[in-house]
């Protein structure tokens, strides 16, 4: 699915919520970030590796995520990022908002969510 | 295995930023390479091919914006050569073995260059360390090779001249106070030495006009010392002025000390002691520096600011007759005389000071040098082929560089940039090479007689000429991987896989050239060092018509015996052979006035009693006066007649022996026992002599001369002895060395005043060949090496055509090839470089070998054998270096080769 116009442009502020979201029950690596969200969007959602990292770098700075290189058995090296609690608090007001917007968009334009 | 993955991620990731100028800290740089490793690898997980696989996670990279990742851009200047220097140490870490072999190569061939360059630099290019060294001139002394000092107080008085003047004479001073003499490298110089040169002593004062008079001045004999002597004798004592200091048994006042660094006006010599030459007479009784024919002195000038050589040059022979008039030698024959008043006085330049070393050494060290600049050729050739070998197994990493959007020029900066670097450490190993390479080789060049000191120390010179090569060796050895890379086509290698067909050829085949350059110059250097070999082995063992082995050379001294009346003189010489012929361990004493090859010579123009006619240069033979038992102590063989003994005495009809060469130039090869020989023309002083034996030819001053006629007189019948030196040839039953002291100590109970040099005679005979030795030592040297890297080089091109073929050797085998077929098969290669190299090699070097026709002894310079010789042990080289990868290609199993294809 490619989105064009205003969801395009909206996808971008989504980014940091989609991060902390997947975030928010374990540490995950990169990679797997982008595996998830691609798989849990059918394709629809797609970031450019480039741009993901750049993201998780923003959320490091602002100390809402937190980056730790750990090694396991069998696998490369691999960066986990785990969600801080500042994060947490982020990411249920994020949630809380955007559910406000759904919810007055729906009203007003008629458009409902599954 | 993912290791190797994720590096090669990590560097391509780096390419990336560095193409947009964005810098990734490391840890950003590991986590998205690490990314693109996880991308890969899921790819092939779901059923893609490593090409499609590698192909996506290459996409996700090129789509890439760096801009938001990066934490700063990077600076723009400077980008990329930092960059390209750590790629390119990275690369040298990851293949240590390449590394090692390349700067070890490096090393020896730049440490080469820059140890004889830095000799040539010493001895020929730098200036001497004195005050404005440009406006030195020096009296070219063509004929005489020296002045006499009645010329030198001509130029002097015409002070206008110049800026100064001045003469002097290299001398070892003896410090011993009688019996074995202890030698140090002085000079006679004249006052005006210290203000020409420009030169002030650090303590003290030089030595004045006033101090350079007969007898000395003032305050007597007086000295200056040279710093290093300074140190070493006086333990750089700050009270050494006034101190006393005995030459040649005449107590000296030391005045002054020179600085550091000062050596003299001479290259190669440095002047440990300077004293005036006023002190000549008192020093050595039997001359007077003021006399006419006693031709001793150099003379150097300092031109007028301004003044040009020729200028100068004609300001004197504008006064030539007038100094010519006043210093006509006496008793020259009116001929000569002629000659002296026509002889133009020509001043030459002097800025890098006169050595007669430089005159001696400097064809030897230019066929040094060209020498070690093909070992360095030949490093690089191999060089380059190690590197091509590596190039092809990098292609895979260019093309994607190159896929990825770099430029080539960008490649190719890369990689002259790893040569640069690899030919910097080698150059940096190689100065530590030369700086122990000369100082052994200016040690080689002393010998007991003349100590040869060079200033060895980097300078301008020395760091451009090897910064020069340097980076000429680096472009050399660099140019061809970089061409390959050059021509690398992006994505091509990705799509090979690394089982490339061309481009192996292409590197074959360029590398092929490298190894025919290398056994082309392999074989100049071969036979170079061959012929020098040869030389100096001719040379070494030459029939000199003597027996050097156990003789003891006594050179004996009686300045300051004071024996009054020469006629004395010779008996207490008499009475020191006797003493020492008694001594137990001597086998046999004798007197003679030369010894063989010890620098000095007698000679005459004679003429023979019923001789052939002959031209006047024709007439000269050397001459020796020598004891009875000479030639039994010498083993030197009597052909015809008697030789001396006992009843030849004074007042006896004079007798004389000949050599053969002598009876076969002045007699056409006549017996000439009964003939009589005189001086030409007739001098009333000397009386004419009756031949009565004849002796085998002996070397007489130099082995590459042809024996000299040479005549031979008795010590017997001699009234008085022209010199006041006189030597003692002691021919010892076991090591003459062990009969020094017991010969000093029976010496010195005849005259303890007598002072005395040891030295083997072969010792002397081996300095006469000290160049030959060096020249041959170093040839032989870098031949060897020149043949182990062709060798080696040899050896890698083979392996790889032979791993490259590997499949298609295989498969005959399969189809009933026999082993000794595929040996044959790579041979023939081999054989096919070799060939065309050695054709190359041996065609430069027929075209080039005249230029050391001089430096040859008894051989030509195209000499069949030797290149014979040399071509067949290019060709053992070539069969050992070939032969080892065929036969790991006849071993080579064919089911696996089947099976791995």
């Amino acid at each position: 699915m490619e989105f064009t116009g205003a969801i395009r442009e909206a996808k971008k502020g989504t980014a940091e919520l989609v991060v902390l979201a997947f975030l928010n029950d374990q540490p995950r690596h990169g990679y797997e970030l982008t595996q998830l969200i691609e798989e849990r969007s059918g394709g629809a959602l797609t970031f450019n590796f480039a741009s993901l990292y750049a993201t998780l770098y923003k959320l490091e700075e602002r100390k809402w995520i937190q980056g730790r290189w750990v090694e396991k058995a069998g696998q490369r090296r691999r960066r986990y990022y785990k969600i801080t609690d500042e994060g947490r608090e982020v990411l249920a007001a994020q949630r809380k908002e955007w559910r406000q917007f759904f919810e007055l968009i729906r009203d007003l334009a008629g458009v409902r969510y599954a | 295995m993912p290791d190797r993955e994720l590096r090669r991620w990590k560097s391509l990731v780096r390419e990336r930023a560095d193409r947009e100028w964005r810098e990734l800290s490391l840890d950003v740089v590991d986590e998205l390479a690490c990314h693109l490793a996880d991308l890969h690898a899921a790819a092939l997980r779901g059923g893609s091919t490593e090409r499609e696989a590698r192909q996506a996670a290459l996409d996700a990279l090129n789509a890439a914006s760096f801009l938001e990742v990066s934490k700063r851009p990077r600076a723009r200047r400077g980008v990329g050569y930092g960059h390209d220097v750590r790629i390119a140490l990275r690369q040298l870490v990851a293949t240590p073995v390449v590394t090692a072999i390349a700067v070890l190569s490096l090393a020896l061939g730049i440490g080469a260059n820059t140890a004889i360059f830095s000799l040539v630099n010493s001895l020929s290019l730098r200036a001497l360390p004195v005050k404005d060294p440009q406006r030195l001139a020096i009296l070219d002394a063509q004929d005489n090779g020296s002045w006499t000092y009645p010329i030198f107080e001509e130029l002097r008085r015409r002070s206008q001249l110049f800026d100064g003047i001045f003469a002097w004479d290299t001398q070892r001073f003896d410090l011993a106070n009688g019996g074995i003499t202890e030698f140090v490298d002085g000079a006679w110089a004249t006052a005006g030495l210290f203000d020409t040169l420009g030169v002030s002593p650090i303590v003290g004062r030089t030595f004045t006009e006033a101090d350079d008079v007969r007898g000395g001045g003032p305050d007597g004999p007086v000295a200056v010392i040279g710093y290093t002597f300074w140190q070493r004798r006086f333990g750089g004592a700050g009270d050494v002025i006034g101190k006393r200091l005995t030459l040649e048994g005449v107590p000296f006042t030391v005045v002054g000390v020179m600085p550091r660094g000062f050596f003299g006006p001479d290259v190669g010599h440095r002047l440990d002691v300077i004293v005036p030459v006023g002190m000549l007479t008192t020093v050595r009784p039997e001359r007077s520096f003021e006399q006419r024919d006693y031709w001793w002195l150099s003379i150097m000038v300092r031109l007028k600011a301004g003044q040009s050589v020729d200028q100068a040059t004609d300001a004197i022979r504008s006064l030539q007759p007038q100094i010519r008039e006043a210093t006509l030698p006496n008793r020259w024959p009116a001929a000569d005389l002629v000659e002296y008043l026509r002889a133009p006085l020509t001043l030459a330049p002097a800025a890098t000071g006169s050595s007669s070393l430089r005159q001696r050494y400097e064809r030897p060290l230019l066929t040094i040098m060209v020498v070690v600049v093909l070992v360095l050729l030949i490093a690089c050739a191999n060089i380059a082929n190690l590197l091509l070998a590596r190039a092809t197994a990098r292609r895979h990493e260019w093309s994607v560089r190159l896929a990825l959007g770099a430029s080539r020029w960008r490649l190719v900066r890369l990689l002259l940039t790893e040569s640069l670097l690899l030919s910097a450490i080698g150059a940096g190993v190689g100065l530590l090479v030369a700086r122990w390479g000369s100082q052994l080789l200016v040690a080689q060049l002393s010998t007991q007689t003349n100590t040869v000191f060079l200033d060895l120390s980097v300078d301008w010179r020395v760091l451009a000429f090897t910064t020069g090569i340097t980076v000429i060796t680096a472009v050399l050895f660099g140019v061809a991987p970089a061409y390959r890379a050059a021509g690398v086509a992006p994505m091509e290698a990705i799509k090979e896989q690394g089982r490339s067909t061309g481009a192996g050829a292409n590197r074959l085949s360029l590398a092929n050239a490298l190894v025919v350059v290398q056994v082309a110059l392999s074989v100049i250097l071969v036979v170079a060092a061959a012929l020098f070999l040869r030389t100096f082995t001719k040379l070494a063992t030459l029939d000199l018509g003597f027996e050097p082995s156990r003789v003891l050379v006594v050179k004996m001294s009686a300045e300051r015996a004071s024996i009054d009346n020469p006629a004395q003189r010779m008996a207490v010489y008499e009475r020191a052979r006797q003493a020492v012929a008694g001594l137990p361990g001597v086998q046999s004493a004798a007197l003679s006035l030369v010894t063989p090859v010890s620098g000095n010579n007698w000679g005459n123009r004679l003429e023979v009693s019923g001789g052939v006619a002959l031209t006047d240069s024709r007439r000269s033979a050397l001459r020796n006066q020598v004891s009875p038992g000479f030639f039994d102590t010498y083993g030197q063989r009597l052909v015809a007649g008697r030789a001396f003994n006992n009843t030849d005495r004074v007042g006896s009809p004079p007798v004389a022996l000949v050599n053969q060469a002598f009876a076969r130039r002045f007699l056409n090869g006549e017996n000439p026992i009964g003939h009589t020989l005189r001086r030409f023309p007739a001098q009333p002083d000397e009386p004419s002599r009756e031949i009565v034996g004849v002796v085998g030819d002996a070397v007489y001053r130099r082995l590459r001369d042809p024996v000299p006629p040479t005549v031979y007189s008795s010590t017997t019948q001699s009234a008085d002895v022209p010199t006041t030196e006189f030597n003692l040839s002691v021919r010892a039953a076991g090591s003459p060395a062990l009969l020094t002291q017991s010969i000093a100590d029976a010496i010195a109970v005849v005259n303890k005043d007598l002072a005395l040099t040891f030295r083997p005679l072969s010792d002397q005979i081996g300095a006469s060949l000290t160049q030959e030795r060096i020249v041959a030592m170093l040839a032989g040297f870098f031949g060897t090496l020149a043949l182990l890297l062709a060798g080696l080089g040899l050896y890698g091109v083979t392996s790889y055509a032979v791993s490259r073929r590997r499949n298609e050797i295989g498969i005959r085998m399969a189809l009933g090839a026999a082993p000794a077929g595929v040996v044959r098969l790579v041979l023939s290669r081999v054989s096919m470089l070799v060939g065309l190299g050695v054709v190359i090699g041996a065609g430069i070097s027929l075209w080039a070998s005249p230029v050391v026709a001089t430096l040859l002894y008894g051989l030509e310079p195209r000499d069949p054998a030797t290149l014979a010789s040399s071509i067949a042990v290019l060709a053992a080289v070539g069969a050992i270096a070939g032969w080892l990868p065929a036969r790991r290609a006849a071993r080579i199993d064919p089911a696996e080769v089947l099976r791995d294809s």
